[in-house]
């Protein structure tokens, strides 16, 4: 079945995302990233950074717990086990730490076909405590052969 | 922090450091734990075959990290980069070395900023596939 079009633009409830210490050490082993400044606050404040921080590709985490409520969204018609990821992209502005609060209202950006796949376009621009923009993240699926459907 | 690259040390063209991983079972699980992606393609051999791929396959954002890495750790800091764009292609499978690479492709005095393509690739018998392919990345440079 195609994707329901109707929903671009569509947003969805915000998250709310604590950046914890031990998480973020869990991450950087499982990326065999062995820099101090993702494992020890003392390395990373050495480093010029007010606490430790995240390996960039970290917000991965939070982007995972967004993305849940658009793929399963009913009326999207998404059917995940036809579903690839296509394209990542990310826009920093500055390192993630530990202590950060981040929130993130995910929204789909975009719905297109091109030749038998559809692409499915969730972006969300992940804010701090404060309010800034820590980073925008935008993820493409691809469904696999549901264009004219 | 400061990156240990200067921008002046750069010409286009030029290629960065590439780093190689063989991609094991165990780290493609410990990430299926950390980012929480517990998608079953990358955890249960049976259900990788399922869907047509001889076994289970790594998760396209671990690829992604990897090559991440490969760019931070040759920058000397995190901070210095801006942004990164890619497309997902071939898969890959276990035990298989991914290796990642970057390629300046334009520099801005005004900025300090430098744009490098970026990929990631696999050797399978003797063929090279694109794991991650037509990527872009923006680094700001001391």
């Amino acid at each position: 079945m195609a994707l329901n079009q109707s929903l671009k633009g569509k947003e969805y409830q915000e998250v709310s995302f604590p950046v914890e210490r031990d998480r973020v050490v869990q991450f950087a082993d499982a990326i065999g990233e062995n820099d101090p400044i993702y494992r020890d606050p003392e390395a990373a404040k050495a480093a010029g950074f007010e606490d430790q921080i995240a390996p960039p590709t970290f917000v991965t985490v939070m982007q995972i717990m967004t993305s849940g409520q658009v793929v399963l969204d009913q009326e999207l018609g998404l059917n995940y086990a036809l579903v690839v990821h296509g394209e990542q992209e990310y826009e920093w502005r500055r390192p993630v730490k530990v202590g950060d609060v981040l929130s993130g209202t995910p929204r789909i950006a975009d719905i297109y076909a091109k030749g038998p796949n559809e692409f499915l376009v969730i972006e969300a621009e992940i804010k701090d405590a404060s309010g800034e923009t820590v980073v925008v993240a935008r993820s493409t699926l691809l469904s696999r052969g549901t264009a004219g459907s | 922090m400061t990156t240990t690259v200067r921008f002046e040390d750069l010409t286009v063209g030029q290629e960065i450091p590439s780093r190689s991983k063989v991609v094991r079972r165990e780290e493609v699980k410990a990430y299926a734990d950390a980012s929480g992606d517990q998608n079953p393609l990358h955890q249960d051999d049976n259900f990788a075959r399922s869907v047509g791929f001889p076994g289970i396959i790594g998760h396209g954002m671990f690829s992604m990290a990897h090559l991440t890495s490969t760019l931070t750790s040759w920058l000397g800091d995190p901070a210095a980069l801006k942004s990164i764009s890619v497309q997902f292609r071939a898969v890959v499978y276990m035990d298989e070395t991914l290796v990642a690479k970057a390629q300046v492709t334009g520099l801005d005095p005004s900025t300090r900023r430098a744009t490098l393509s970026v990929w990631a690739e696999v050797d399978r018998a003797g063929e090279r596939q694109m794991v991650i392919k037509n990527g872009r990345a923006e680094v700001e440079l001391a």
